[in-house]
């Protein structure tokens, strides 16, 4: 009974930890039809914001506050400046994104160099229900997961900025003759799907410790998380996501890990080919 | 030289009626046709000249250069020519050296007559197999599909690669024994160097042959408008399916003979590592031309290493910068400084030309 709970928690942590990363993944994939390559490193630099903070002697909290806005911020940069020329062709978006992904991964590379660098939880010890004890940490993740996932539904299905946005992703010419500005839009979505990948990063460096693959391993588990769920809605990734996350996180528990690992990314694969719309087809929110 | 500058002009800038008209279409398509076989030439002559100079030690790395740029090849078929975004061609190259490696490892087989073509045969089922999953099937994949499908893939064989004690886990096979033809051992070095060269250019030839036929003008156009070409009859998903095997037998051709050229294979070689690096390579020449994938190769793989003794560090930041402006500025990569952009179209027969500018004229 306790094992199992133990393997329960573990499995909704690590889809936890993947729903938070897909989230921002999935809105600039849903909302302006690019895959980011970028985004894995977007996680990257979140952590290493963490990281900095930390190494600083400022509380690790400051530097995860931090994160998400320093992140986001340079995504509306780097949207400005690059990423805008790339919607027209998707597969010269991904290229693109590869290589800004490359530069910010090897220069983080040349500041930490090959090391392991472990930042520790900021919410320490465990929480214990009778004899069980599980991570306070992971257990923090799963609430601000939850959170941000509701926050995110709230600012794009209830508020004016949420409706604007949709309306500039659903059609940009009518958008623009509304009076919205088309292109800040863009840049505000992509600004928000980095900031996103940046808290994540900042989130889960003390789980997965800082290293310059950190963003590498989950941008694949993302791109399929997304491609499970459906392009095109908020809900869709999301719920890809989930699916994800506890595939990956349970089947260990069974079978091979090695076995487990390849089976996931198979499944996927099959699925997305004999349902390309996904878990969850259509528009909107 | 002036002549090709012009003609180079004249198509770039879409007067090739004007000079039609003036007469000098003939000349004009000369000159057009002229620029490649110089081109190709140089490359060539200077592989042949390049261990003469070169010192031992270079000389090896030449011979890796040259197997990555028939790497670069296959996946220049998929992508320059049908327009097929591969983004796991290592999947090919690398389950291919794993291939040959075991052969050799555990059934001593190092004829290179049984190799080669072994690992040929192991990139063309691979491809097939994965191609043919992904390509084929009552709908249509989008493109989005079948890139990040590709990746997918490469990628789990990664994974499998390096959980796999059979194929030796984190390691991969070490050692393993050298080419042989009778009793004839292929080492590193200059013979080695010019068997590589000698087969490079025998698939470059055939590519060139493929990608000139008709089949390869259904190519470039089903690259440039899918759907045109489907209207024309041509069964689209078919020809990227076959294109993409092909494209796959090269990777597993390259993939043997790395292997046995460094003498062992590890989990990268299948991995998303060297799948993006051919994207690279490729990128940086000039995708849809044959001799800009060579040539990507050589210049990538030429400055990394050069630079990687007092710049080891920040190369990759450079690379990751110039494949960015590339990407901006020079879609067509460092090849179309010297070829017109109706090189990626190609001709097939005599009359083909006048069909390519009416589709020119075409809005």
């Amino acid at each position: 009974m306790a094992n199992a709970f133990v393997a329960a928690f573990e499995i909704l942590s690590f889809g936890a930890i993947i729903v938070l990363i897909v989230l921002g993944l999935g809105i600039i994939a849903s909302m302006m039809g690019i895959f980011n390559f970028a985004q894995g490193e977007f996680v990257l630099l979140g952590a290493y914001i963490t990281y900095l903070a930390y190494a600083k002697g400022m509380p690790i909290w400051t530097g995860m506050v931090a994160a998400p806005f320093v992140v986001g911020a340079l995504g509306f940069v780097l949207e400005a400046l690059i990423i805008r020329r790339f919607y027209a062709a998707p597969i010269v978006a991904m290229l693109g994104t590869y290589a800004l992904g490359l530069i910010i991964r090897e220069s983080v590379r040349g500041l930490i160099g090959g090391f392991y660098l472990t930042v520790p939880e900021p919410v320490g010890g465990s929480i214990d229900i009778g004899a069980m004890h599980i991570s306070a940490w992971r257990f923090t993740i799963i609430v601000i997961t939850l959170l941000v996932m509701a926050g995110c539904y709230l600012l794009l299905s209830r508020t004016s900025f949420g409706l604007r946005m949709r309306a500039t992703l659903e059609n940009p010419s009518l958008a623009r003759a509304s009076g919205i500005s088309t292109p800040l839009m863009y840049g505000a979505t992509f600004a928000f799907g980095s900031a996103l990948a940046g808290l994540a990063g900042a989130l889960i460096v003390p789980v997965f410790s800082l290293y310059a693959d950190l963003g590498l391993r989950f941008l694949i588990q993302g791109f399929v998380a997304v491609m499970v769920g459906g392009v095109g809605s908020f809900i869709g990734p999301v719920a890809g996501a989930g699916v994800i996350g506890t595939l990956s996180a349970a089947l260990p528990w069974v079978m091979a890990p090695v076995v487990a690992d390849v089976l996931v990314f198979v499944l996927a694969i099959v699925f997305i080919k004999f349902r390309p719309q996904g878990l969850i087809a259509g528009k909107g929110v | 030289m002036s002549v090709v500058r012009e003609a180079i002009v004249a198509d770039a800038s879409g007067e090739a009626d004007e000079a039609m008209a003036e007469g000098t279409a003939a000349g004009q398509g000369r000159a057009g046709r002229k620029v490649l076989p110089i081109v190709e030439g140089v490359v060539l002559v200077a592989a042949l000249l390049a261990p003469l100079v070169l010192q031992d030690y270079l000389t090896v790395f030449a011979t890796r250069v040259i197997i990555l740029a028939l790497f670069a090849l296959s996946f220049d078929l998929v992508w320059g020519y049908a327009g097929i975004m591969s983004f796991g061609q290592a999947l090919f190259f690398g389950s291919a050296g794993y291939g040959v490696a075991l052969l050799a490892r555990d059934l001593d087989i190092t004829n290179i007559f049984l190799v080669l073509p072994a690992g040929t045969l192991i990139g063309l089922t691979f491809a097939l197999l994965l191609g043919g999953f992904l390509l084929l099937g009552r709908h249509p994949s989008s493109v989005i599909f079948v890139s990040l499908g590709t990746l997918t893939g490469s990628y789990a064989a990664d994974r499998l690669a390096r959980g796999w004690y059979y194929l030796g886990g984190q390691n991969g096979i070490p050692s393993i024994a050298p080419m042989t033809v009778g009793g004839y051992e292929f080492t590193e070095g200059p013979a080695f160097y010019y068997l590589v060269l000698g087969i490079l250019t025998v698939v470059y030839l055939l590519c060139r042959f493929l990608v000139r036929s008709q089949f390869g003008l259904a190519l470039a156009g089903l690259r440039e408008n899918e759907q045109r070409i489907a209207f024309f009859g041509y069964k689209v998903q078919h020809l990227k399916a076959i294109i993409f095997a092909i494209g796959g037998a090269v990777a597993g051709l390259a993939g043997s003979l790395y292997a046995f050229h460094e003498g062992f294979v590890w989990p990268n070689m299948v991995g998303v590592v060297v799948s993006t690096q051919v994207v690279l390579y490729v990128l940086f020449g000039g995708s849809g031309t044959l001799v800009g994938a060579v040539i990507g190769a050589v210049i990538v793989e030429g400055v990394s290493f050069w630079l990687s003794d007092n710049y080891r560090d920040i190369w990759p930041i450079i690379l990751g910068l110039l494949l960015l402006l590339v990407i901006l500025f020079r879609p067509l990569g460092l090849i179309s400084f010297v070829l017109g952009e109706r090189e990626r179209v190609g001709s097939f027969g005599a009359k083909a030309k006048k069909n390519i500018k009416e589709k020119r004229n075409a809005p």
